[in-house]
């Protein structure tokens, strides 16, 4: 809330704002003295403050599909009602088509109805790790120079490299500590749950780079680390630990705590580490352009794989649980492989529910609850 | 004695057992709007068939979708409920598919009947008895027609659309080209039975397979789904109340554990 109301007051100083997708480096733009907001995330707060139906129905009265991303559906329909609401009208608009296959054209089609002006990055797919050090690094550097150009030009902006190093390295700091709050996690009993790591994860999200964000951290850290000293769990008398895969559903968000009603507490998240990622404040550039690489779900199934075994033995996992999500067809697809592979090889059982992350019309309560129902059963049996 | 009552979003279902687990009396009553009324209702009717009164329950599990809503001692989901139930009169099924008013799903055990695994239909209601409800009104027919009609069939026609309402408009669409209202219902039947099948081949059909739900009363459906499967379900005499019989079994279960405590 504070950080959409802190760039209205950031507009009104004549500073531009730029509506980023959530995968794009906002360091950089920091160190522009660019403002970043995120429609997603204004998406994720309408939706859980319930009133992102007036954005939806109004991208649906324009005749966009209710079955394109809801995210989408709300910052165009934000952008077709006028923009009163919290988030200022953009200066720019900045994507880079890594993780979500819509951003380009979302992007493209608000700069169609807005007439702002665009920038769009492109960043290969990462297949294995030892690709971040090949061509693709030097390829999505250029774009990065391409860029700070574009800002210098548009807005007689300086960049300054030097500034740009001590974002980089609030930012490292930020990740670092979260990174770190995150494995207490594997303590018995848990003492954060999905309830605290979904909201915590915002200004990892928007405000990287920012000294905010780090005291933020700082803070969660310490106590965080006090709750494990005196042995606090999220709930009392924990039964199940279990992993949950997609977006959370924000307009739902009571759902996690129906399942910590039951016993059962969320440790492990991909959601949680998406944003968070370490870099190198002597090389800022290359290093935020890995970090573009190597985010969210630009990554190959196996390197994501991967990381879903490190966490079922770090984090003793009893159970997962995958959000099928209409809006989310990347997430969504590849959900049946992972779960596979968590049975065969760790002998987790899972639950597979669709709905969708921020549009209430696509959750059916009952029918979702009974499922939950019916996998804790099962988890207590086994 | 004890009781199981299945709240189910189309009928609701009471059965009493006594502690061996044998089936004293059941009912089955629609559950109209309130799950509350039609539990009490069913109960009343269940006891009265058996001649038993209420001071002999020692316990009451609930199940199904209105589950919270009834009187009972504690609740239990549907999926334990129904493995349960099927196998304390089949143990040697390891497959259930199991069809009701809204929901349709399909549940893996093992040799002791617990629950491997499951899978349940989407949002969607288009495999599950509400759709034949839909179509069967559409058609001017009731549901228990359905089986008769299905057997009379000779060229089934295709129903391609998965989605209720847009069936129906193929529904009507068929019958004003002059499709036999036999062929259509055989087409239903087909349409369903395939998204059954589509949905619980994700976890096999390890036999045997039983078909448990009010659905499965259907003989039609029954058809099209044995032979989408290529093999003969266990099928038992009242398919509608398993579930309900596992939720008082699940009171027998509860009732012991209760008094070891105290």
């Amino acid at each position: 809330m504070e950080y959409f109301s802190k760039a209205s007051d950031v507009k009104a100083q004549g500073k531009p704002v730029a509506w980023v997708t959530v995968f794009t480096p906002v360091e950089l733009l920091y160190a522009l003295d660019v403002y970043p907001i995120a429609p997603e995330h204004f998406g994720a707060l309408c939706s859980a403050r319930g009133f992102i139906l007036d954005y939806l129905e109004e991208a649906e009265r324009s005749g966009y599909s209710q079955n394109l991303c809801s995210y989408s559906r709300c910052s165009l329909g934000y952008a077709l009602s006028g923009m009163n609401g919290l988030m200022p009208p953009p200066d720019i608009l900045v994507t880079f088509r890594n993780s979500c296959d819509v951003y380009v054209k979302w992007w493209q089609s608000l700069h169609m109805h807005l007439g702002t002006p665009l920038f769009v990055g492109e960043a290969p797919y990462v297949l294995a790790s030892e690709d971040l050090d090949n061509y693709v690094l030097d390829y999505v550097v250029k774009q990065l120079h391409q860029l700070i150009k574009m800002a210098e030009e548009r807005f007689g902006l300086r960049f300054d490299m030097e500034k740009l190093a001590e974002i980089v390295k609030l930012s490292d700091k930020a990740s670092r500590l979260w990174f770190e709050t995150l494995k207490l996690r594997r303590f018995h009993p848990c003492p954060l749950g999905g309830r605290d790591s979904a909201s915590d994860i915002f200004p990892l999200v928007v405000m990287q780079g920012t000294e905010e964000a780090v005291n933020f951290y700082e803070e969660l850290l310490r106590e965080v680390k006090e709750r494990v000293s005196r042995r606090e769990g999220v709930i009392e008398n924990e039964r199940f630990r279990l992993l949950f895969d997609g977006i959370w559903l924000w307009y739902a968000f009571d759902l996690i705590k129906y399942f910590e009603n039951k016993g059962a507490v969320f440790v492990y998240e991909p959601y949680s580490e998406a944003w968070a990622y370490r870099l190198d404040a002597s090389k800022p550039l290359e290093s935020i352009a890995r970090k573009v690489l190597a985010m969210g779900l630009n990554v190959d199934i196996d390197l994501r794989i991967e990381r879903y075994s490190e966490s079922v033995k770090e984090f003793k996992i009893d159970g997962a649980v995958l959000f099928s999500n209409r809006s989310c067809k990347t997430w969504s697809t590849p959900q049946l492989v992972t779960a596979d592979i968590l049975e065969e090889k760790f002998n987790i059982p899972y639950l597979l529910f669709e709905a969708d992350m921020a549009d209430p019309r696509q959750y059916a309560e009952a029918q979702i609850k009974n499922r939950i129902d019916a996998f804790l059963e099962v988890l207590g049996e086994t | 004695m004890y009781v199981g009552i299945d709240a189910g979003a189309s009928a609701t279902k009471a059965v009493i057992i006594n502690k061996k687990g044998e089936i004293v009396s059941y009912s089955i009553v629609p559950s109209g709007i309130n799950f509350k009324t039609s539990s009490e209702k069913a109960l009343k009717k269940a006891l009265t068939t058996s001649g038993q009164s209420l001071t002999n329950i020692l316990y009451t599990v609930s199940t199904g979708y209105g589950r919270t809503l009834v009187n009972a001692k504690a609740t239990s989901s549907e999926i334990t409920c129904i493995s349960r139930g099927v196998h304390k009169l089949y143990p040697k099924v390891r497959t259930i598919i199991d069809v009701g008013g809204q929901d349709s799903k399909a549940v893996r055990v093992n040799e002791t009947g617990r629950v491997l695994n499951f899978v349940m239909n989407d949002k969607c209601a288009a495999g599950t008895g509400r759709f034949l409800e839909v179509m069967s009104s559409i058609l001017g027919k009731q549901v228990n027609e359905l089986s008769t009609l299905h057997f009379r069939s000779s060229k089934p026609v295709k129903i391609s659309s998965t989605c209720t309402v847009f069936a129906e408009s193929e529904v009507i669409s068929h019958l004003s080209q002059g499709s036999e209202i036999e062929d259509v219902i055989a087409g239903l039947h087909e349409a369903i039975a395939e998204r059954i099948y589509n949905m619980s081949s994700r976890i096999g059909f390890e036999e045997d397979v039983a078909f448990t739900g009010g659905v499965a009363k259907n003989q039609g459906f029954v058809d099209a789904l044995s032979k989408k499967i290529g093999l003969t379900p266990t099928l038992p005499e009242e398919p509608q109340i398993i579930c309900a019989l596992g939720a008082a079994l699940a009171a027998v279960k509860k009732h012991k554990e209760s008094t070891n405590y105290s």
